[in-house]
C-alpha cells in the first residue's frame, strides 16, 4: 500500500504540472480573453486530486497481469474523464455547444495521464539504472572480487 | 594426476584450476562435486531425482501448489514450498521478488523498469521475471550493501 501511495502521490505532482499546461494551451486556443481571479491556481489542484482518486480506490493488492493492468488503466482514465468533465461541465445546460471544448478537455486528459505514466517510467529507468549499478557491486562482492 | 593447493591473499578470489588433456566424465564428476559444496537443492524431473547446484539455478517459481526449479535450459520440480527454500536461500544470494518468485541474485543480468511501478530482471539466459512493487525496496536495500 505504502509504494502504491508513493506512485500516487507523484502521479499526482506531475498531473498537476501537465494540467497547468493544458489548461493555458487550451484556454488560449478556447477563450484567449477570459480573465480569472486567484481561484484559477486552484483548479490544477482540484483536477489532480479528481484525477487521483480512480487511482486510490481502485488500488488490489494482487499482481496483475500486462493484460489485467492495461485493461485496468483504460477503465481508470475513463473513470477519470468522466470525473473531470462532469465537475467542469455539469453545471452547464447548452451542452451540445460545449462538445468541442469536452472533446479538447478529453483529448488533454488522454494526453495527460499517457505522458504521467511516461514520466513515471522514466523515474522508473532511473531508480533500475541504480539498481542493476549496486548488482554489479553486489555480484562483484559476492563472488570474491574486489570493488 | 598432480594435486597442488596453493595459499592466496584475502583479497583474492578462490578458484580451483584443473588441468586436464579433455574435459571428460571423470573432470564433470569432479566439476559435480565441487560445486555440491556451493550448496545444492533436490529436484525432480521425468521422475528421477537430481542433486542441482545452487550457482546453476537461475530462480524458484510456484504455480498452482507446484515449485519449479528452473536453470539455464532445464526446469525440475521439487516437493518443497517457496517459502521453505525462502528460510534456506536467503543467505545464499538469493531473494524473493514476488509472491510467487525467489531469484538468484548471481544469475540476474539487468533491471528493468515494468509497467505499474513494477519492475523485471533480465536474468542470464535472456528470461524475466517480474519484482513486483511490494518486494522492490527489500530488492533495493539488498543490492545496496545489505546482507551478501
Amino acid at each position: 500500500m505504502k509504494e502504491h501511495l508513493q506512485t500516487q502521490l507523484a502521479g499526482f505532482f506531475i498531473s498537476v504540472t501537465l494540467i497547468t499546461a493544458a489548461m493555458f494551451i487550451l484556454g488560449l486556443f478556447f477563450q484567449p480573453d477570459l480573465r480569472f481571479g486567484y481561484e484559477a491556481f486552484a483548479y490544477p489542484l482540484i483536477y489532480g486530486v479528481i484525477g487521483s482518486v480512480p487511482g486510490l480506490l481502485m488500488y488490489s493488492k494482487k499482481e496483475l497481469t500486462l493484460k489485467q493492468t492495461l485493461i485496468r488503466e483504460f477503465i481508470q482514465m475513463s473513470l477519470i474523464i468522466v470525473l473531470i468533465i462532469t465537475f467542469m461541465f455539469g453545471r452547464f445546460k447548452n451542452i451540445p455547444e460545449l462538445i468541442p471544448q469536452i472533446i479538447g478537455v478529453s483529448v488533454s486528459i488522454v494526453i495527460i495521464y499517457v505522458l504521467v505514466h511516461f514520466f513515471g517510467w522514466l523515474m522508473d529507468l532511473k531508480t533500475a539504472k541504480v539498481m542493476t549499478e549496486d548488482l554489479k557491486r553486489f555480484q562483484q562482492k559476492a563472488s570474491g572480487g574486489s570493488e | 594426476m598432480e594435486i597442488t593447493v596453493k595459499k592466496i591473499g584475502e583479497s583474492e578470489k578462490e578458484y580451483i584450476e584443473i588441468g586436464c588433456h579433455r574435459k571428460d566424465e571423470r573432470v564433470d564428476e569432479i566439476v559435480r562435486f565441487i560445486r555440491s559444496r556451493e550448496g545444492i537443492l533436490k529436484g525432480t524431473k521425468e521422475d528421477r531425482q537430481y542433486n542441482i547446484p545452487l550457482p546453476d539455478i537461475l530462480y524458484i517459481e510456484a504455480v498452482d501448489e507446484k515449485t519449479f526449479i528452473y536453470l539455464q535450459n532445464d526446469c525440475y520440480e521439487s516437493g518443497r514450498r517457496l517459502y521453505e527454500f525462502e528460510g534456506v536461500l536467503i543467505s545464499r544470494n538469493f531473494a524473493r521478488i514476488s509472491k510467487s518468485v525467489i531469484v538468484n541474485l548471481m544469475k540476474i543480468d539487468s533491471i528493468r523498469p515494468s509497467l505499474n511501478g513494477r519492475f523485471s530482471c533480465v536474468l542470464t539466459n535472456g528470461e524475466q521475471v517480474i519484482i513486483s512493487r511490494k518486494y522492490v525496496p527489500d530488492i533495493k536495500e539488498r543490492l545496496k550493501g545489505g546482507s551478501v
